[in-house]
């Protein structure tokens, strides 16, 4: 579904993925970790297309399709998520306003007709409830005073409501409390679909204790310097990442 | 002494035809003063980058074509519109002329309606524009709200002018008083009708007694050849709250002057504004705050959407007098520009002559967030959405803090109205 082959991405001046490849198949689970500084967040903004993260070399393609040639807009359409580890607030636009623009969005490059209200209003509190979100956050700004906790549920509601085909959560987990970790884990393992492939990036473990990754990857100077299954993410949380940028740099 | 730049022989004997009543003895007075200080020019560090010119070019046509108020015709559409929607107990001044009939309807203990011809409240006519004000007002309100009301639905005051052809000039002049403990909200509606040109100069003085509560919100949505000057001066007692939301749409010249005393400890004044300009549409607001008395609140946040050749002042002077200490202040204007034309002159003012405040101001004239921008597109909004939502929702939180809730629905739509309007007009 994702394949990344040789990829370098550069921010400002500073090389920071430096030719990294992956492939993620439909209906897996992939955990990307790795310290900070190595290159996690620019892999997930490289592939949802902002463009301060200039492409240098290599190539992107999403079910056959070269990404590098879409505007974000046009990659979210195609059904590419990405969950922001730092969510903005946009006071002034609300939140029902921005699921449904976004499921809109969509539809309409699907060839669907716009979302019923009635229907768009029931699928919404069904998912709210299931995160645990006060239907009130509807009608709210988007993300606007939410605390930590309420901006990344949101992020997981809007993931519930587009049903992408290929969702990258980057440090979703970050500075959430046990409760809110939960409900996040939660939300996610209610996505993982066969027909659909979940892309975590996490600095630490304990997120992949509540949603069981098909692969871990381990990130380090921009480049993937170890796959395996779940158990390398124990020995991860056993070892630190030390070992294994020196096993790297051997 | 500076010149009078509208003719005075001509404004004598527009006053001279007003009603020989009780006001007859300040207009004549506001003339003399007129005649003296003339109307403010350019050359007036306040009045920097707005040129009354076409307010005096319409008045001395209005002079010259014999200085007449035209025959009471039918409301406009627009005001019509906005007294069946907004659920307030409305009164309607129209081409100056006060609703008479309105005003006698207003029998209620809590609320005392009363024309300034009828009541004895002094008129001050000291202040540039007041004295004009004061010389041709044929007649005003004087509003008082009794001690410990709680006025539960708002008073309106629904001000449009007709100009068919001819240029047409008119005042407005309203008076109120809140006494101690009671609470009022208040909507001040411009609207207007026809192409032709006029000029509307209004007058509105707030008195706020102690532990009072003032929602005051001004909406003016004028036809664009109109002139429009406007103050609103404000006094505060202690422990008053005044809550303040200004919307401008319309109009070709527009100035408004907001000046709070902050007169006593634990008042605060919310302050709040919105232009959306386009074309040749100039928009100026002055805002003074004086805090005299400390410790008290300000805050002001003004914001604005600018196209065409639009241009926008917006001066926030903020001065704490010598032994006004715990004052916190704060003054915001951000403002949007989407043309090369468009001009925006934003100038934070703080003079402090007291210890221990807290004072802080922020101007920005510019773009739209990024991040914010990029957020949307990744949710598959496409730039030119994206740019509309989040200018929508700039205006928007305007809309949100308008202190009197039942003009919110009206103002959210007159906002994306206006804004669509705008944007239009940036299309190739």
């Amino acid at each position: 579904m994702l394949e990344i082959r040789n990829l370098h991405v550069t921010t400002g001046d500073t090389e920071i993925l430096r030719g990294l490849s992956l492939d993620v198949d439909v209906g897996e689970v992939h955990a990307i970790m790795g310290p900070n500084g190595s290159g996690k967040s620019t892999l997930a903004q490289a592939i949802a297309g902002h463009e301060d993260y200039v492409v240098s070399e290599g190539t992107i393609t999403f079910q056959g399709i070269d990404l590098l040639e879409l505007a974000p807009e046009e990659r979210a359409r195609l059904g590419i998520f990405l969950g922001f580890q730092y969510p903005v607030e946009i006071p002034g636009v609300n939140n029902a306003y921005l699921l449904k623009a976004a499921m809109n969005a969509r539809r309409k490059h699907d060839g669907l007709p716009e979302i019923d209200a009635f229907e768009f209003l029931k699928l919404a509190k069904e998912k709210m409830a299931l995160l645990g979100m006060d239907p009130k956050f509807l009608n709210r700004g988007v993300n606007e005073g939410f605390s930590g906790g309420e901006k990344k549920r949101n992020e997981i509601l809007q993931m519930a409501m587009l049903e992408p085909s290929l969702a990258i959560l980057d440090e979703t987990d970050s500075g959430l409390d046990i409760d809110a970790l939960r409900a996040v884990a939660e939300g996610v393992n209610a996505q993982r679909d066969p027909e659909r492939a979940i892309v975590l990036v996490t600095h630490y473990q304990r997120l992949l204790d509540y949603v069981e990754p098909d692969r871990v990857h381990v990130l380090s100077e921009g480049r993937i310097v170890r796959s395996g299954d779940k158990s390398l993410a124990l020995e991860l949380e056993e070892k630190g990442y030390d070992w294994l940028r020196e096993a790297a740099n051997a | 002494m500076r010149a009078v730049n509208l003719p005075i022989d001509a404004l004598r004997h527009a006053v001279a035809s007003l009603p020989e009543d009780r006001l007859a003895p300040v207009r004549r007075a506001a003339l003399e003063h007129l005649g003296q200080h003339g109307l403010p020019t350019p050359h007036e560090e306040d009045w920097k980058y707005t040129d009354l010119g076409p307010a005096v070019e319409i008045g001395n046509e209005w002079l010259a074509g014999g200085a007449a108020a035209p025959e009471p015709a039918g409301l406009p559409a627009a005001a019509r519109e906005v007294l069946q929607r907004i659920e307030a107990d409305w009164i309607v001044i129209a081409d100056g002329r006060v609703d008479s009939a309105a005003v006698a309807a207003f029998a209620g203990d809590a609320v005392q309606v009363t024309l300034l011809s009828e009541s004895d409240v002094p008129l001050d006519f000291a202040a540039p524009l007041t004295d004009l004000n004061s010389a041709l007002l044929r007649d005003g309100l004087r509003i008082g709200v009794r001690r410990g009301a709680v006025v539960e639905r708002p008073l309106g005051l629904m001000i449009c002018d007709t100009a068919e052809s001819a240029a047409g000039m008119s005042q407005v002049r309203i008076e109120i008083e809140l006494e101690a403990g009671s609470r009022a909200e208040f909507i001040e509606y411009h609207a207007s009708a026809g192409a032709g040109r006029h000029y509307a100069n209004t007058v509105v003085n707030l008195r706020l007694a102690r532990d009072t509560h003032a929602s005051y919100v001004r909406i003016q949505d004028r036809e664009r050849a109109h002139v429009q000057t406007g103050q609103l001066n404000v006094r505060l007692g202690s422990a008053s709250a005044f809550e303040h939301a200004a919307f401008d749409f319309g109009g070709r010249l527009v100035r408004n002057d907001l000046n709070v005393g902050v007169d006593a400890a634990g008042a605060s004044a919310t302050l709040a504004g919105l232009y959306l300009v386009g074309q040749d549409q100039h928009a100026d607001n002055h805002v003074r705050v004086d805090h005299r008395v400390g410790p008290a609140r300000s805050r002001q946040d003004y914001r604005g959407i600018l196209n065409g050749k639009a241009r926008a002042v917006w001066n926030g002077k903020v001065i704490v007098h010598a032994g006004a200490d715990g004052t916190d202040a704060d003054q915001a204007n951000h403002n949007l520009l989407l043309s090369k034309q468009a001009e925006i002159d934003a100038k934070p003012e703080l003079e402090i002559y007291a210890d221990d405040v807290k004072c802080s101001h922020g101007t920005t004239v510019g773009e739209l967030d990024a991040a914010s921008l990029y957020y949307l597109r990744t949710r598959g909004l496409d730039e030119e959405e994206a740019r509309q939502v989040l200018m929508r929702a700039f205006a928007q939180a305007i809309v949100d803090r308008t202190p009197v809730g039942v003009t919110r629905e009206i103002l959210a739509e007159k906002m994306a109205g206006r804004l669509a309007g705008l944007l239009e007009g940036m299309a190739p």
